[in-house]
């Protein structure tokens, strides 16, 4: 959710449930059945690529050398698979992206819960002032932060041999930090957060405070509970974009034991790029636990594409 | 949808206006020691994301606007220069070609993926069986990562043993070269962001397709109108909005197009598919040239601007 791509909650609510009517009341058998070879042709475009990436890191090497290849590997090569994570550390990448895409999640969904929360529902000075300030924050694209967050962390005081002034060491540079830290919160969480947590009545609060309870529990007791699609959402909306996300790790590590599992493909490649059958293999681990995840949780991540317009 | 709400940026403005009358301050009462209170938690709770937004966006913004005046190799202090950068850049013809691929990326990624999913909106809204499957699989390349899928497109598009090459074989078409040929290397980079950009327009048009009103159908049915006329006078007219909000987004998303560029191709062969992010990322991260590469985006930044003040301009005039 970095980009400038907000979208009013307004249309989120009735994205998830299509209404099943009847196809009849539509379109003719006939018209149907075209339709739906139309769409199962689209559908299998789609996902050629996948099931390719899956046969192809089944095959051996002997039948990716054949022109024209074979479809359906002509023995299945299932130890293609340890051999890839013997070929390369496929593994520890796997741990390091699961470790930071959860922090990642985690920071999110506290400090932005509570961010969209004050924002909602609390008056205190100062509230518009730092509401717009989220917003245009919210427009800046990527590439035009990236370069000082590189330097923010290479100069990062007092770490990594850095000192006060954050000269002489390499600061965050290939730390765990620079991994985490950054990326833990976006705008655009706050934002959402603020939208859900405004949609909710206001006599709760009320009542909660004649009951004498604090502003911190009435937001953790009372509200929070309300608005758990939402923290499904925003939460697998950062763990997906973390998990998937390549530039920054690319950028602030340079040793193997950081490295998440985008980077270690890209890696891979450069380093070994012949060898298609393990290439594929950890291609296919990087992308599985997405693809289940999503299957799993398709209604939050649709709820949350649909809000947060793009990744 | 309302008005206001179908453009991220007014959307956000209206949301910006709307500041929950409720807990406006009424007057200037004496504050009593519970609001005060509140006003406390409620400094306590935006702290954090205050300091760290700060600190992660707003300072670096401030400073790619700074630097794109200086001359920077990280080991040195800045040395403030002017429009150096810029004149250089301008007259650098890589980076030219950088905005022109850009520019030419978009030109084609946005319209097609977009024509293909509001057909697929359409035929999935009628409510089949199979929609479910069916949205799954237009949605999954959005989901799994940009490095991944394109390294599944690099295998594809192998000129040798890759199953584009073979697919073609067989409709007696003969194979190209693609990621290695200065004049395939481009489409094929194009192809894999428009097939990758469906699934999330087609959720945008999904949603709006739910708010169309069925009376309209019902009455056109009553009249005697065929699907087809009813898509032209019904759907895609109601469609505009949301038709409107896709196009921004995917124009803000395909400019800044980077991953695929640095699996796939590496920006070249030749610098054919090089991109503003991609020189970007040169200047900085192996010329170590920190100056030229914030002028670079804020080059890109500018033409992110202009794109989202057009849009602002085009909906109001329509309002």
């Amino acid at each position: 959710m970095t980009l400038p791509t907000i979208k009013a909650l307004a249309i989120s609510e009735q994205v998830t449930v299509v209404p099943r009517k009847r196809w009849f009341h539509h379109a003719k058998g006939r018209q149907a059945a075209l339709i739906n070879v139309a769409l199962i042709l689209g559908s299998v475009t789609m996902l050629v690529p996948f099931l390719w990436m899956v046969l192809t890191s089944l095959k051996s090497p002997a039948e990716l050398a054949q022109f024209p290849p074979t479809f359906f590997p002509q023995e299945w090569m299932f130890s293609n698979y340890a051999a890839t994570l013997d070929a390369a550390p496929f593994g520890l990448y796997f741990r390091n992206s699961f470790v930071i895409a959860t922090t990642h999640t985690l920071i999110t969904v506290v400090l932005g819960s509570m961010a969209g929360y004050a924002l909602a529902r609390i008056y205190f000075k100062g509230r518009e002032a730092i509401f717009l300030a989220f917003i245009a924050m919210l427009m800046i694209p990527t590439y035009t932060k990236i370069v000082p967050q590189f330097l923010l962390v290479k100069f990062m005081p007092l770490f990594g041999g850095n000192d006060i002034l954050g000269q002489g060491g390499s600061g965050w540079l290939d730390t765990w930090w620079a991994l985490i830290i950054p990326g833990g919160l976006s705008a655009s969480a706050i934002f959402l957060f603020r939208q859900f947590y405004l949609s909710l009545p206001k006599d709760l609060e009320e009542a909660a405070r004649i009951d004498g309870l604090g502003e911190f529990r009435i937001f953790a007791q009372i509200y929070t509970p309300l608005i758990k699609p939402a923290i499904a959402t925003v939460g697998l909306l950062t763990f997906q974009e973390s998990w998937n996300n390549f530039l920054w790790p690319l950028l602030v590590t340079t040793s193997s034991d950081l490295r998440v599992i985008q980077v270690g493909l890209a890696v891979f490649q450069q380093l070994d790029n012949t060898q298609w059958q393990y290439l594929m293999a950890g291609t296919t681990m990087a992308t599985v636990p997405m693809v289940v995840l999503f299957i799993f949780a398709q209604k939050y991540f649709i709820q949350g594409f649909t809000n947060a317009g793009i990744k | 949808m309302t008005t206001t709400e179908r453009h991220p940026i007014r959307g956000a403005e209206a949301a910006a206006k709307q500041v929950s009358p409720s807990t406006a301050p009424k007057k200037r009462k004496r504050i009593s020691t519970a609001e005060k209170k509140r006003r406390r938690a409620g400094w306590l709770m935006i702290t954090p994301s205050v300091i760290h937004v700060g600190l992660w966006t707003l300072i670096p913004v401030i400073a790619t606007f700074y630097l794109s005046f200086t001359d920077y190799g990280i080991f040195e202090a800045p040395k403030w220069i002017w429009f150096d950068n810029y004149v250089e850049m301008f007259n650098d013809a890589v980076f030219m070609q950088s905005i022109g691929n850009t520019v030419w990326y978009t030109f084609w990624t946005v319209p097609v993926s977009m024509a293909v999913a509001v057909v697929v909106a359409v035929l999935l809204n009628q409510g089949f069986k199979l929609q479910k499957f069916y949205r799954t699989a237009f949605f999954l390349p959005q989901v799994t990562a940009t490095v991944a899928i394109a390294m599944v497109w690099l295998w594809i598009f192998n000129p040798q043993y890759g199953l584009l090459n073979a697919m073609l074989e067989t409709l007696g078409i003969p194979g190209q070269a693609w990621l290695v040929d200065p004049q395939w290397a481009l489409p094929a980079v194009i192809l894999v962001g428009a097939w990758q950009g469906i699934g999330i327009k087609m959720l945008i048009y999904i949603a709006a397709l739910q708010n169309i009103d069925e009376s309209l159908y019902e009455a056109a049915s009553l009249d005697g109108a065929s699907s087809i006329r009813k898509f032209f006078s019904i759907t895609v007219p109601m469609l505009k909005p949301a038709t409107f909000f896709v196009f921004i987004i995917s124009i803000i998303g395909a400019f800044q197009v980077f991953d695929q560029i640095y699996v796939l191709t590496d920006g070249g062969p030749a610098n054919a598919t090089t991109m503003m992010t991609y020189e970007v990322y040169r200047s900085a991260f192996q010329e170590f040239r920190m100056g030229m590469a914030s002028a670079q985006s804020v080059v890109l930044f500018a033409f992110l601007l202009f794109v989202t003040l057009i849009s602002r301009r085009v909906t109001k005039e329509e309002d």
